[in-house]
């Protein structure tokens, strides 16, 4: 009977309280931080490519293989402004097969594809779900808006500071070069120190 | 002339219960949305208002089904004998001092007379559809109905016997200073009760519970037949806070007296909806009792308590007492259920769910012997990879 009594002082309790349903087309509940959505391609903005050079390793570990990707050579390594020389030219992810298994990214080598936090599907044709290099390209650029990504090996896969990098060791290459004419001297000068 | 008149003001009462009706089902849904954490309707019309009336139109133009096996006129007449009692008894109620269809002398006893009838069309339909769930449905309201159509009689009669009249207006009238709610706490309290039972709603909905006879008597209805019996089950409903609202609650003038009669008929309603409220935060809270649990309830305590009521105002009016002894009276007949539930009644449960605790810790305590013929054969045959 108390019991009783408590059950319906529960209920009007939960009269004044705001409901918790979210309305969910035009409410969105937040994503938690380590969701992980479908894959997405990330974009390297030194160089105002994709990370992505179209290795086929996630295309190859893909379990529902529902990957394709088809690389090119990188017009950008002529220009000087990429060191990547190859690049992805295209590359398709069927979202109905993907498992969300997350191991095209653990494979990935290169910082170019990412669990997302995209999780919305319903699309009005039969090939909806088919997502190209440039939707990839535009979830990716949302997912490193919304989590501030940074990459996890920036010298090896950053564009600009693997060239400058690169530039510094070509810089210091060149230095020792420059400074190998005049090792005999050195060496010399040891060695004739050693000598006595 | 009369004929005209009287047929105007009949369909003025149906269109005003329907509506009612409808603002019910409304509410329903909005409160226990609500008590639930949810929000309920809010898509049809602002604040989904309008969702009683879309779901009638869904309901008029679904296919109107009856079974083949069923008994075709039986079947079709029995929602409007379920419906047709549940809105006669609406011509007698006084909205306000002068506003109803009809003021019968004997009000009370035509309330009491008509929604035993309503049984009658639920047992039919049970019966005429054709259907295991339907018939064990019907007998179910049989029995729910008739049983507790006894503790609500008594609780009219309480409520008659103070004001020496049978007639709705005079019983709201002779409520001027303090309600029979006041007066006879018991009898408004097992009114309600058995009120909830005789509207089947929960927790005494066992006969249309859609969990064991899956809709009751209501299992084989579609369409407007099935809307009918909707219509007479929320009419019903909104009859029952009527009801409360009349005989304890001093209708449309208890507190404030003589009033205009707009202000009347807004005090009459704002009581009659706060007595369904009731009912629906009754529904929100408690689930289903089971059917021998409802007998239980309705044979053991309702009706020895409404008999007490009874007796109880029989002594005082034949001794002339004043009118508060009936109040410490009536809250003093309530104490030894009280006791008896709150002292004895869990006994049982408890030494029972101990037993049952101590049984389960002895099974743990053994210890656990290692099945032999599955070590044997693992061992005779290793390296076998198919056993699991």
């Amino acid at each position: 009977m108390i019991a009783g009594v408590k059950g319906l002082l529960t209920t009007l309790r939960w009269l004044g309280k705001r409901p918790v349903t979210a309305h969910y087309p035009e409410q969105h509940l937040p994503v938690q931080e380590r969701y992980m959505g479908f894959p997405a391609l990330l974009t390297d903005d030194t160089a105002d490519e994709p990370f992505c050079t179209g290795c086929m390793v996630c295309v190859r570990e893909c379990p529902t293989q529902c990957m394709t990707a088809v690389m090119h050579d990188n017009p950008n390594v002529a220009e000087g402004t990429s060191h990547r020389r190859k690049i992805i030219e295209t590359f398709e992810i069927n979202l109905n097969r993907c498992i969300l298994c997350g191991i095209c990214v653990d494979v990935c080598a290169l910082d170019a594809i990412e669990m997302s936090y995209e999780h919305e599907l319903a699309s009005f044709g039969r090939a909806g779900a088919r997502a190209d290099l440039d939707i990839l390209l535009t979830l990716g650029r949302r997912y490193m808006e919304q989590s501030a990504w940074t990459p996890k090996n920036p010298e090896k896969n950053v564009a600009g500071v693997a060239l400058a990098k690169k530039a510094a060791a070509d810089a210091a290459k060149a230095a020792a070069a420059a400074e190998g004419a005049s090792k005999p001297d050195a060496g010399g000068t040891t060695e004739a120190e050693g000598e006595p | 002339m009369d004929v005209v008149w009287a047929s105007l003001w009949l369909f003025t009462l149906l269109n005003v219960v329907a509506v009612a009706a409808l603002s019910l089902v409304w509410l329903e849904r909005k409160l226990l949305g609500r008590m639930q954490g949810r929000v309920g309707p809010t898509r049809v019309g602002p604040f989904g208002l309008l969702q009683p009336i879309a779901d009638g139109i869904k309901l008029l133009m679904k296919e109107d089904i009856a079974p083949g096996s069923s008994s075709r006129v039986l079947f079709f007449v029995a929602p409007l004998l379920v419906f047709v009692p549940s809105y006669m008894v609406w011509i007698t109620i006084p909205f306000g001092r002068d506003l109803f269809v009809r003021n019968l002398d004997l009000g009370l006893f035509f309330f009491v007379a008509l929604s035993v009838l309503g049984i009658v069309g639920l047992v039919l339909a049970g019966w005429s559809s054709n259907s295991k769930y339907a018939i064990l449905g019907g007998f179910r309201s049989a029995a729910q109905l008739v049983s507790y159509e006894i503790p609500i009689i008594m609780t009219i009669l309480v409520v008659a016997m103070l004001a020496g009249s049978l007639s709705f207006r005079d019983v709201v009238l002779a409520q001027d200073v303090v309600p029979y709610a006041a007066v006879q706490p018991l009898a408004f309290g097992v009114f309600l009760l058995a009120g909830l039972a005789e509207v089947g709603r929960t927790p005494f909905d066992i006969y249309h519970a859609e969990s064991e006879v899956v809709g009751g008597p209501f299992v084989e209805y579609s369409g407007a037949h099935w809307a009918i019996f909707f219509l007479a089950e929320y009419i019903n409903t909104f009859m029952v806070g009527a009801l409360g609202a009349l005989l304890f609650l001093g209708g449309w003038r208890w507190p404030v007296g003589d009033v205009p009669a707009a202000a009347g008929v807004a005090l009459f309603l704002f009581k009659t909806y706060a007595i369904v409220a009731v009912i629906f935060w009754v529904r929100a809270t408690y689930p289903r009792m089971r059917i021998d649990q409802l007998m239980s309830f309705g044979w053991k305590v309702l009706i020895p308590l409404s008999f007490a009521a009874f007796v109880a105002t029989a002594f005082q009016m034949f001794y002339g007492w004043p009118i508060w002894t009936l109040t410490i009276l009536s809250l003093v007949i309530l104490v030894p259920p009280i006791y008896i539930q709150l002292r004895w009644q869990r006994k049982p449960a408890m030494a029972l769910a101990k037993h049952y605790a101590e049984i389960a810790v002895a099974v743990h305590a053994q210890p656990r012997p290692v099945p032999v013929a599955a070590v044997t054969e693992a061992d005779a045959a290793p390296g076998r990879e198919d056993d699991a």
